[in-house]
């Protein structure tokens, strides 16, 4: 799972002023609309949202993944933002969220896509040389050097 | 104490499970050591540790307590993956 193959650049959004959990995720979704990934906003919102309030993806770090496997969705796709001012995300270790991966799968997601994104991240993420770099990239070229670069 | 298990939920060992079974283990003060059949390991008492594991369905998930509780740790443990963490 190559992570900068699915990453487009109008699904990168680098200092994104919002001030909310929905303002965020509607902000990520119009772009991931923009490539392709999404054809209804709608439905994969209300996929998102569904999964959210089982738990929320906040996984502490500062990092949340928010993700939703759905009929809105037309290929596998995943967005990064990374926030002007963290915000609450409900997470798990009770910090808020700066740093945001979305990742949207077709409802027959072939071959377990989702895992594969999501365990592929983690991997990443585990390591904290590459949080600290995810805070500091600068444009959508950086991020996708830094997302292959461990 | 080391016990195994089988992933059984179809969706995988994604963040809900990692979740449900982190907070299981930091009921216990033994120390939670999670390996697969690759031979990697992680803390079990870690989110991103336990979702970089990679187990999926049918997965083997070799899991250690070392401690005073390590028993009861290790039983609880196993008692969630076999219950599927509530999933189908």
């Amino acid at each position: 799972m190559e992570i900068s193959n699915i990453l487009k650049e109008e699904t990168v959004n680098l200092e994104l002023a919002v001030s909310s959990q929905a303002e965020c995720l509607h902000v990520m979704i119009e772009g991931m609309e923009k490539a392709g990934f999404v054809n209804d906003k709608a439905v994969y919102l209300a996929a998102v949202n569904e999964r959210e309030q089982k738990g929320s993806t906040g996984i502490g770090f500062g990092v949340a993944i928010p993700h939703g496997k759905s009929s809105g969705v037309a290929a596998a796709g995943l967005a990064f933002a990374r926030l002007a001012k963290p915000i609450d995300w409900n997470s798990l270790d009770g910090n808020p969220v700066q740093i945001v991966f979305l990742i949207g799968v077709p409802e027959k997601d072939a071959g377990n896509e989702h895992m594969k994104i999501l365990i592929a991240l983690s991997r990443k993420l585990i390591h904290e040389d590459f949080r600290k770099k995810l805070l500091a990239v600068n444009s959508a070229a950086e991020l996708y050097a830094v997302l292959q670069s461990i | 104490m080391i016990v195994e298990g089988i992933l059984q939920n179809k969706t995988g060992f994604h963040i809900r499970p990692a979740q449900l079974f982190m907070e299981k283990a930091n009921e216990f003060k033994a120390n939670v050591t999670v390996r697969n059949e690759d031979g990697m390991e992680a803390d079990g008492k870690s989110i991103l540790g336990l979702m970089t594991m990679g187990f999926e369905f049918g997965s083997k998930i070799i899991i250690e307590t070392n401690g005073d509780d390590e028993e009861k740790a290790g039983n609880a443990l196993l008692e969630l993956v076999n219950s599927k963490f509530g999933e189908e």
